[in-house]
């Protein structure tokens, strides 16, 4: 991509591409692997030959953790959601063929959609890293989305609420989660409010 | 002047700048699209112009002095059509989403919550004019980690 540069600067400012300009602005910081994996050998080696137990019960989870556990649930459900939609269970009442065309045309949007929620919660995910004895102690459920409306532009606007809310609940866990991760959730939510738009909804978009 | 502050004061100059090149950028594209188009075009113009006035009040209230923006600005690619108009907005849009990163983990919360407002505004902007989401605005393909990574 060419890069956006001031006539009066452009000698002063070698043209760079946007995505290395881009590469400076991301944090790095000690990955979560490692910090944890820093704490558990401390752990271990205070427990001695006693075991793990000895220490009491199992520290709870900071809360960056805790931020960024609530933000994987959150978008399990968005995938929950739109893997609904896409079920070739749902039928929608569809009988005429404008009417068919209008839901083969949506349905490609919702797949993108849906397609792009995983790759948010494969990148959540891969930011949390528990120790076994966390990652045991609290199993999680499948998230359960809420039945789906009736009728096709029901279906998108209720999509399009789910993900305004979503995306307001990610920028209000921006202030206080770790710089990385506060990045990255930003840039899901950025991401959910841009959905609102690609569902037809760009009046709620904001 | 600490760390931090410095930091800060970085961060809202290069969120500044992105905002000021999208301002003098819009200009251009307005004046290729007419009708809705062009009505938009004002809104988004306007509303980078309150950003890049909400960003340099900031600047100040920090003792900082803001940088100015340039007089003019080398396009990306010539602009004479109204298709070209419109992918100058989306990449302008991409860019003030990747500007406004640096900002989104700084220590303030509130330049926080400003930035990540701002770069949902760019994404829902871009997606309005190209039809299409990102799957991680403003960020760099570089920062996201390859998936199937499973946490043990």
């Amino acid at each position: 991509m060419a890069c956006w540069v001031p006539h009066t600067d452009r000698r002063a400012v070698p043209a760079r591409p946007a995505r290395e300009l881009g590469a400076r602005q991301v944090v790095a910081e000690p990955t979560r692997r490692l910090v944890l994996a820093a704490a558990a050998a401390g752990s271990l080696t205070l427990a001695g030959c006693t075991g793990i137990r000895a220490l009491g019960p199992v520290p709870k989870p900071g809360a960056d953790v805790v931020a960024l556990e609530r933000a994987i649930a959150a978008e399990e459900l968005m995938v929950a959601r739109y893997a609904s939609v896409l079920s070739p269970l749902t039928g929608f009442g569809v009988t005429d063929k404008r009417s068919a065309s209008a839901v083969k045309r949506a349905m490609a949007v919702v797949s993108v959609i849906h397609a792009e929620h995983e790759a948010h919660l494969a990148q959540l995910r891969s930011r949390l890293v528990l120790p076994a004895r966390h990652a045991t102690s609290r199993p999680r459920q499948s998230p359960t989305p809420a039945p789906l409306p009736a009728g096709w532009p029901s279906v998108l606007a209720a999509l399009a609420a789910a993900e305004t809310a979503a995306s307001d609940r990610l920028i209000g866990w921006v202030p206080a989660a770790p710089p990385a991760l506060a990045q990255l959730m930003a840039s899901i939510a950025a991401s959910e409010a841009a959905h609102v738009v690609l569902l037809g909804h760009h009046k709620a978009a904001r | 002047m600490s760390a931090r502050a410095a930091k800060d004061i970085a961060a809202l100059q290069a969120a500044l700048a992105a905002e000021q090149a999208a301002s003098y950028g819009y200009g251009i594209i307005g004046s290729h699209l007419a009708g809705r188009r062009f009505a938009a075009a004002a809104a988004d113009c306007v509303a980078h112009e309150r950003a890049r006035d909400s960003l340099t009040v900031m600047l100040t209230a920090r003792g900082a002095q803001p940088r100015p923006a340039a007089a003019a600005y080398q396009l990306p690619a010539p602009v004479r059509t109204q298709a070209a108009a419109l992918s100058l907005a989306v990449m302008l849009e991409r860019q003030v989403a990747a500007a406004y990163l640096g900002l989104v983990a700084v220590h303030d919360a509130a330049l926080r919550t400003f930035a990540a407002h701002n770069m949902r505004y760019s994404a829902v902007r871009a997606a309005r004019w190209s039809g299409k989401a990102e799957t991680f605005p403003g960020l760099p393909a570089s920062s996201l980690r390859r998936s199937g990574h499973t946490a043990r």
